[in-house]
């Protein structure tokens, strides 16, 4: 298949899955089940990100008659996954555990890269996790998924001047934890 | 000791007063400080390449849940949400209260007059 095709194919299964078609969206769920998923885990991590993902997918379902198609499916996944995260967030404060060696590794990542990048990425997840939710919040969406500080400011409703000061925080106290932990 | 002006070097966002820019360009400490930075940065996006596999349980959950679309904004609260249906069926009761005491009002006052 090549990319047009695919993508035919998906606006084909989003258009069913628009008009209340169940299975349609069962493969919608299949294809982006992981990127939710990786996305809630980088945001309240490993313990929360199960319930945040099965919310946001849910939100997604009763909410598609209304995607009109804007910004690529995928994104407006990810904006919903986001919010579900951030309104979850009390939940994921009275769950809060101290990460622990290997938490990113037992959450299921593809053994595709070896040696000391998967380390050191290793050591960002953990180090990312020791962030306050708010801090983290930032640092994944603006870092990570290269998203604007505008947008990352409007998802996690604070002014733009709060997202960029978190930022520069969130960096600072990274910065700190990897350089202790070498 | 750590020299003052490295702590707010690292501490300003940005560029921060002119003082501390002179600072930067010529102390190494703050030179190396920002070396880190930026490969931390570089480092930062590669998680977004690292993709977990999702809970086996996950889209099955999903699927048994299904409920009715709504296509209410996804990124209000459901909390939000419910408050604004309960308004509006409140609103609901209220009109059709209203309408039916106004219609026994002019049943009784037809029936006075
Ligand atoms: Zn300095």
């Amino acid at each position: 298949m090549t990319p047009g095709e695919v993508q035919r194919a998906e606006e084909e299964v989003l258009d069913r899955a628009r008009n209340g078609d169940r299975e349609a969206f069962g493969d919608l769920v299949e294809r982006y089940q992981d990127t939710v998923y990786t996305l809630a885990v980088r945001l309240v991590g490993p313990d929360l990100a199960a319930d945040v993902a099965q919310e946001a997918l849910l939100r997604a379902w009763r909410a598609l008659p209304r995607f009109r198609g804007e910004a690529a499916f995928g994104t407006w996944l990810h904006r919903i996954t986001v919010n579900t995260a951030w309104t979850l967030r009390k939940r994921a404060r009275r769950h809060a555990v101290q990460p622990l060696e290997g938490d990113f590794e037992d959450g299921g990542l593809r053994p595709e890269r070896a040696g000391e990048l998967a380390e050191m990425r290793a050591g960002l997840g953990r180090a990312l996790c020791a962030l306050t939710p708010g801090q983290r919040a930032v640092v994944v969406l603006r870092d990570v998924y290269g998203w604007s500080n505008a947008e990352t400011a409007r998802e996690l409703g604070i002014t733009e001047v709060t997202a960029k000061v978190r930022l520069h925080r969130a960096r600072l106290r990274l910065r700190t934890l990897l350089e202790g932990s070498r | 000791m750590r020299n003052p002006l490295c702590f707010f070097a690292s501490r300003f966002p940005g560029e921060g007063p002119a003082f501390l820019a002179r600072h930067r360009a010529c102390c190494l400490r703050c030179q190396a400080a920002a070396a880190r930075e930026r490969s931390l940065r570089r480092a930062l996006p590669g998680l977004a390449d690292e993709v977990l596999v999702a809970p086996p349980g996950l889209q099955s959950g999903v699927l048994c849940r299904l409920g009715e679309q709504d296509a209410a904004d996804p990124r209000r609260p459901l909390v939000v949400r419910a408050a604004a249906r309960y308004a509006a069926a409140a609103g609901l009761v209220l009109a059709t209260g209203l309408a039916f005491a106004a219609g026994l009002a002019r049943r009784q006052s037809r029936a006075l007059g």
